[in-house]
């Protein structure tokens, strides 16, 4: 069966008024939102999964309430309207509006995947999923030769032997500007070109986070290994927070011994953008781990280490377990059986 | 805004890694598919009211399309060489064998206008005008559709088909706009004629009545169906249907195949080949990679003069590293190709039957 052909699916079925334990979130007489459903004293934060607002809209003129994020006062008002579309949330006192679709926004700290866009005379600019294109400059990177080697003209005139239009980089977000835009180093041997691997892109950390289904969150751990079965050996996952991520064959970093070992593992291999061998097995491994994240993506869920971890091994054993049709593609109905899986078990 | 690059951006550590993958006998693709299976994607037909067929198709990486067809009656051209021809058949029997007869080989190219909507792209740029260049090539190459849209000696169908494409053109847009076209052209009905002869046209306002533009029998099967347009891309000895855009990027040579019912007869259900058209891999145009051994990086050197490391780099045939690909396909590939998309039982069957089943 090469093809499969769907039906659309139906809109969900929205019904205004019928649950009323929740008529807190219908609109009043004003036009605007009524806010008086907080006798309640409930002190988890609550999202209206009933109403969505847009931009400009008027939420609530109600003195009570402080604005969170997505929201906004218009000059000379204490009404707070809506900047963005999405759903409310009230925590306690504090209204803010998370937004149903968002880039990502960059924090210091962030653990991100980058593809270079442009090349500058001291600095690269990298694509990150952000509503500004992050800046690396020359001073974030380690030169081979040493870390503390001085940056020289020779190096600016050089820029692109380190990363060149297109290169795909593992880095950290240094600091971000007023305007959001992010500067990024890779001053570890942790961070640097990625290679050996498979890159793919899903909806990452956005603005607010809570409401939102599926993609990466932030989480304690970012860059994993998994042993993988069938011969696959190991392979590294890196789920960048901005949503992008990679997923390529383990290779075992040369651990030398002597004052230079950072230097050395610089030198050799950290700007080289070519592939070790990789095996077939591995190769077959790496495809079914971009499978299951995606089915993940597709299923709304989160994405992290424990639920790659899960959702992979619960696809390894439906693959022992049932039918070969289909080949490894974890797409549509195989994919909703291994997210289904992954959340009862 | 980040610029919103049409063509995709990779390494050439990921274009040498998904090269090599589907390199590999059997290919491994990114996705796990097998070489010959599609993304599921979701269809439906009749969905414009106003339009005489019309069809939306979602693929599963985003881009979603929708087609209409619209067929209005036109005041047909005099032409002298077509009159003659009238008037023979008109000698050789009465009128109303002229109105059969004259339906064989009567239709004109021009009788059927498309127009493809992408976003970004103005409708003179180059990319809509090949589509529907291509695509119309493929729906006249039957010739049966245009003698279809005949009425009489005076008044013919003009049949406007108009495609949206809704999102952006993360992929090549081909097998969308073809696919969404076949369902709408599926789902296309034409109103009853009741006049005769020559005289001004008058149909029938039963819309139950009008009949498939595509005839079917009784039963409701198509006893023609109108043509598909598939992408299809070839890496090293392997071919792959429904490329993914990742895919796309490193092909050594995409081509777009039609494939259409056959005329002799209906019944046995064989296709013909309408028509090959090769398109310009965005691979060639990728920067090569540089093996480890020539890499400045590594050594802190400046680097080589690009002519003295282009020619450094000539000689070397390292694994890992990639090499945008030279030359063109190789005639055995083609071939399975062809085989592969023509013969019984194969890709371009399999999705004519599904789209066959979209309800409408």
């Amino acid at each position: 069966m090469p093809i499969s052909i769907l039906p659309p699916a139906p809109a969900p079925s929205i019904s205004y008024g019928a649950d009323p334990s929740d008529s807190d979130d219908d609109f009043d007489l004003d036009g605007d939102i009524d806010m008086e459903g907080t006798s309640r004293g409930l002190k988890r934060p609550r999202t209206s999964q009933r109403h969505i607002v847009t931009p400009g809209e008027l939420v609530t003129d109600d003195t009570q309430w402080m604005r969170g994020h997505g929201a906004y006062h218009p000059p000379d008002s204490t009404a707070i309207h809506s900047s963005v579309f999405g759903t409310i949330l009230k925590t306690n006192k504090l209204l803010s509006i998370i937004p149903l679709r968002a880039r990502y926004t960059p924090e210091i700290g962030d653990l991100v995947i980058g593809r270079i866009i442009e090349v500058q005379q001291r600095r690269w600019k990298v694509e990150v999923a952000a509503p500004l294109l992050a800046s690396l400059p020359l001073s974030g990177i380690n030169l081979p030769g040493g870390a503390l080697r001085r940056r020289t003209a020779v190096d600016e005139l050089n820029i692109r032997n380190f990363f060149t239009e297109g290169d795909l980089l593992v880095a950290e977000v240094q600091s971000v500007y007023e305007s959001g835009q992010a500067t990024l180093h890779t001053r570890s041997t942790k961070y640097g070109k990625l290679r050996n691997g498979f890159f793919m892109s899903v909806s990452g950390a956005g603005g607010g986070g809570l409401a939102r289904k599926g993609g990466i969150a932030r989480s304690r751990r970012q860059v994993f290994t998994l042993s993988t079965g069938r011969g696959g050996g190991d392979i590294d996952v890196i789920l960048g927070v901005n949503g992008f991520i990679w997923i390529a064959k383990h290779v075992k970093p040369k651990m030398e011994e002597g004052p230079n070992r950072l230097e050395e593992s610089v030198s050799m291999d950290v700007y080289s953008s070519q592939n070790n061998d990789i095996g077939v097995e591995t190769r077959r491994e790496i495809a079914r781990v971009a499978g299951v994240i995606r089915a993940l993506v597709e299923g709304g869920r989160r994405v992290d280490e424990e639920m790659v971890v899960k959702a992979y091994e619960v696809s390894l054993e439906m693959e022992e377990g049932m039918d070969v049709e289909g080949g490894d593609f974890l797409g549509g109905e195989k994919g909703r059986r291994v997210v289904e899986a992954v959340m009862s078990g | 805004m980040p610029p919103t690059s049409s063509q995709l951006l990779l390494s050439p550590a990921e274009l040498s890694y998904l090269h090599s993958s589907l390199s590999l006998t059997p290919p491994i693709r990114p996705d796990g598919r097998t070489t010959t299976q599609f993304r599921p994607l979701v269809a439906e037909s009749g969905i414009i009211p106003s339009a005489n067929g019309s069809a939306r198709v979602c693929f599963s990486d985003g881009t979603e399309a929708i087609a209409g067809v619209k067929a209005e009656v036109e005041k047909s051209q005099w032409r002298p060489g077509s009159t003659e021809q009238s008037l023979q058949v008109d000698e050789d029997g009465g009128d109303d064998e002229a109105g059969q007869a004259g339906t064989q080989g009567t239709g004109e190219n021009s009788w059927i206008s498309m127009s493809i909507e992408v976003p970004g792209f103005r409708d003179d740029d180059a990319l809509p005008v090949f589509l529907s260049a291509m695509l119309t090539e493929a729906l006249l190459a039957d010739g049966k559709l245009k003698d279809r849209l005949w009425i009489n000696r005076r008044f013919h169908w003009k049949l406007y088909i108009d495609i949206l494409l809704l999102s952006a053109p993360l992929s090549y847009p081909l097998p969308l706009l073809s696919l969404t076209t076949h369902l709408a052209l599926l789902s296309a009905r034409l109103p009853k004629l009741k006049s005769e002869g020559d005289e001004d046209p008058l149909f029938d306002d039963d819309w139950e009545a009008s009949t498939y533009l595509y005839p079917r029998d009784t039963k409701g099967a198509c006893l023609d169906r109108p043509p598909i347009t598939l992408l299809v891309i070839a890496v090293g000895p392997n071919f792959v249907f429904d490329p993914s855009k990742e895919e796309l990027a490193v092909a050594e040579a995409v081509i777009a195949l039609s494939a259409g019912t056959s005329d002799a007869s209906t019944l046995n259900k064989n296709l013909r080949l309408l028509s090959i058209r090769t398109i310009d891999p965005p691979s060639r145009l990728t920067p090569l990679g540089i093996p480890d051994a020539l890499s400045s990086a590594a050594t802190g050197s400046a680097p080589l003069p690009p002519d003295e490391q282009l020619a450094a780099r000539e000689g070397t045939d390292e694994h890992g590293v990639w090499n945008p690909p030279r030359g063109g396909m190789k005639r055995a590939v083609l071939a399975q190709i062809i085989k592969a998309v023509i013969e019984p039982g194969g890709v371009a069957q399999e999705v004519m039957d599904g789209l066959m089943h979209v309800e409408v």
